[in-house]
């Protein structure tokens, strides 16, 4: 036999028993050719360009899934940022695209598209300006589409001006989508460094140096390291670091043949394997309880920081070896809401906003999906986006802010949006103020790191 | 290799430029045509493409009749089993093969459907995947 026994049903535990699944097949859709002084026609170029690509995704991809036995949580489509095709539009025709864009999404049969973006860390349009500002009801009168700005980047420096709109921004969506838990912040990112080939929804966009067409593909698989390093049993760091290599050079592998096979059968080249580890709501699907795996009594224990960066550390290396395509944020996420061990270490009051703070410093994303109470001050939130934009364009990586100011809750209440965006325990956020800085507005200059020619 | 609808229309561009405005549409199809054939001739070569090799695992409690139901549903769609290997510890079997189905009238949906039904009769777990996912995972 061509393969061992043992290889074969490790593959088979990893795809049945340790949730391994590809986490995405995004497909990255232009629509810089879509643009018309006629909005009718804008919006129809629009539907029917992401037709055209998107007909097939999800039937492709399910067909490669029974092909290899490997599930595909997500299939999913990004657009260019729709600022950029669509700079003279107003907002209130910005929201009507929004529903273009979701209706598209809907007769494809994917649950989420996003893109409804703009790049402003320098600077913004008048354009940008106008989307940002239809963000709350484009996120709030769609049920499909995600929103992502970038507000700071390392060459740029931070745009506290933007910074201080989205903070706005947020309130307002969260506010507008009070019914649902304010779910509409669940679909907006506010990003430093933001990559133009991400395949993870809702910060995914199809960046302006991209190909017509594309088709990347985010792999998951934390129970798959879990059980791996369980098994390793009481071995040094150093050990421990080729148990996770090890396992993430197979998943990288398997993730990278099946969006090269989803790519073929979409007729699109292919483009990244964004090899981060992203949890999900199911149990032992955690990047908490791989902390917990490698020491740490619960997330948020001293050493936490450390642990997270060797995990991501060794993810990156073994995804290098394992593929030539290797791009987007691949690291591993920190989400509360979709990690069960997260919540637990928050409920249990292990886990606070600063230790995750530090925990983003050394892995991608950022403060993601973390709920705080509806009535912080819109100036905190600048002030939480501004620290994590520092880390990010101070360490040269990509960091977001996805957070959510749940209307109407207090700490220790609930926000549950079932599904893979999961629950959160409302996080108690500091209440001293950040109002004074924030509010000089202005521009962080770009850091030393910008001037590398 | 398969040009997308894209792909030629960028060629028939080119060559429009090439042969300027002044030529028939014939001779343009003629030499969009043959640019298209030497491109479908060019022998790129495809990620291990299709062997036509599946890979079936299947375990559960051991009983008589497991080996031969899997093989019977097999030979009805005249797939050719190439290698089988079976372990048993305690009361529990694991059973692989390797399959090619590229002699089977059926694709691998269908067979993996049908496997489905005899692994519900049995009570047992019958996994059908490509070969690939395997070389892919295991072997650099």
């Amino acid at each position: 036999m061509n393969y061992e026994f043992t290889e074969i049903l490790e593959t088979i535990r990893m795809t049945e028993i340790e949730h391994f699944d590809i986490r995405t097949v995004t497909l990255g859709i232009s629509l810089r050719d879509c643009h018309d002084r006629n909005l009718e026609i804008t919006k129809e170029k629009i539907y029917d360009k992401i037709l055209r690509y998107g007909k097939n995704h999800v039937k492709n991809a399910k067909e490669v899934e029974s092909q290899f036995g490997i599930s595909i949580a997500n299939k999913r489509v990004s657009v260019t940022p729709i600022s950029i095709p669509f700079d003279s539009l107003s907002v209130e025709e910005y929201i009507e695209i929004s529903k273009t864009l979701d209706k598209a999404a809907e007769d494809i049969g994917i649950d989420y598209i996003a893109g409804f973006s703009a790049l402003v860390q320098k600077g913004m349009t008048n354009g940008e300006r106008e989307l940002i500002k239809a963000i709350p009801f484009a996120l709030s009168q769609t049920k499909r589409v995600c929103s992502s700005v970038n507000i700071g980047s390392t060459k740029a420096g931070i745009n506290m001006d933007a910074i201080n709109m989205m903070s706005e921004v947020i309130k307002k969506t969260a506010e507008l989508t009070k019914e649902k838990d304010s779910i509409g912040c669940a679909k907006l990112v506010v990003f430093a460094n933001a990559v133009e080939d991400n395949p993870f929804v809702a910060g995914a966009f199809h960046g302006v140096t991209e190909p017509e067409v594309v088709l990347n593909v985010g792999i998951s698989g934390p129970g798959v390291v879990l059980d791996a390093i369980r098994e390793a049993g009481k071995v040094d760091l150093q050990t421990l670091s080729e148990v996770i290599k090890k396992t993430i050079f197979k998943i990288t592998r398997a993730g990278e043949l099946i969006g090269r096979k989803v790519a073929e059968k979409n007729g699109v080249p292919f483009g990244i394997v964004d090899i981060s580890l992203a949890p999900t709501p199911a149990e032992g699907d955690s990047i908490a309880e791989i902390l917990k795996a490698m020491g740490v009594e619960d997330v948020g224990a001293p050493g936490t920081t450390a642990a997270l960066a060797m995990l991501n550390d060794s993810v990156k290396k073994a995804g290098l070896m394992a593929s030539s395509s290797v791009g987007g944020m691949s690291g591993a996420f920190i989400p509360v809401s979709e990690d069960m061990g997260m919540i637990r270490a928050v409920q249990a009051g292990n886990l606070s906003l600063e230790k995750l703070e530090a925990m983003t410093s050394v892995c991608s994303v950022g403060l993601d999906m973390i709920a705080i109470p509806g009535d912080t001050p819109a100036s905190t939130i600048a002030g939480i986006i501004a620290d994590e934009a520092a880390i990010g364009i101070i360490n040269d990586k990509t960091t977001a802010v996805r957070i959510i100011p749940a209307y109407g809750k207090k700490v220790g209440e609930m926000v549950d949006y079932g599904g893979l965006l999961g629950l959160a325990p409302v996080m108690e956020v500091r209440t001293i103020s950040s109002q004074n800085f924030v509010s000089r507005g202005g521009r962080i200059p770009a850091p030393m790191r910008s001037l590398t020619n | 290799m398969k040009l997308s609808e894209n792909e030629i229309r960028k060629i028939t561009y080119e060559t429009i430029e090439e042969l300027g405005t002044n030529v028939s549409q014939e001779v343009i199809k003629e030499a969009v045509k043959k640019k298209v054939e030497s491109l479908n001739n060019f022998p790129l070569k495809h990620t291990n493409e299709n062997s036509g090799k599946v890979i079936l695992t299947s375990f559960g409690l051991n009983k008589p009749g497991i080996v031969a139901a899997i093989t019977t549903a097999l030979g009805n769609f005249n797939c050719d089993i190439q290698d089988l290997s079976q372990r048993i510890i305690g009361d529990f079997f694991t059973i692989i093969m390797i399959i090619d189905i590229s002699t089977s009238q059926k694709d691998l949906k269908e067979i993996q459907e049908e496997m489905r039904k005899t692994a519900e009769q049995l009570n047992i777990k019958i996994y059908l995947q490509h070969e690939d996912v395997f070389r892919f995972m295991h072997r650099i």
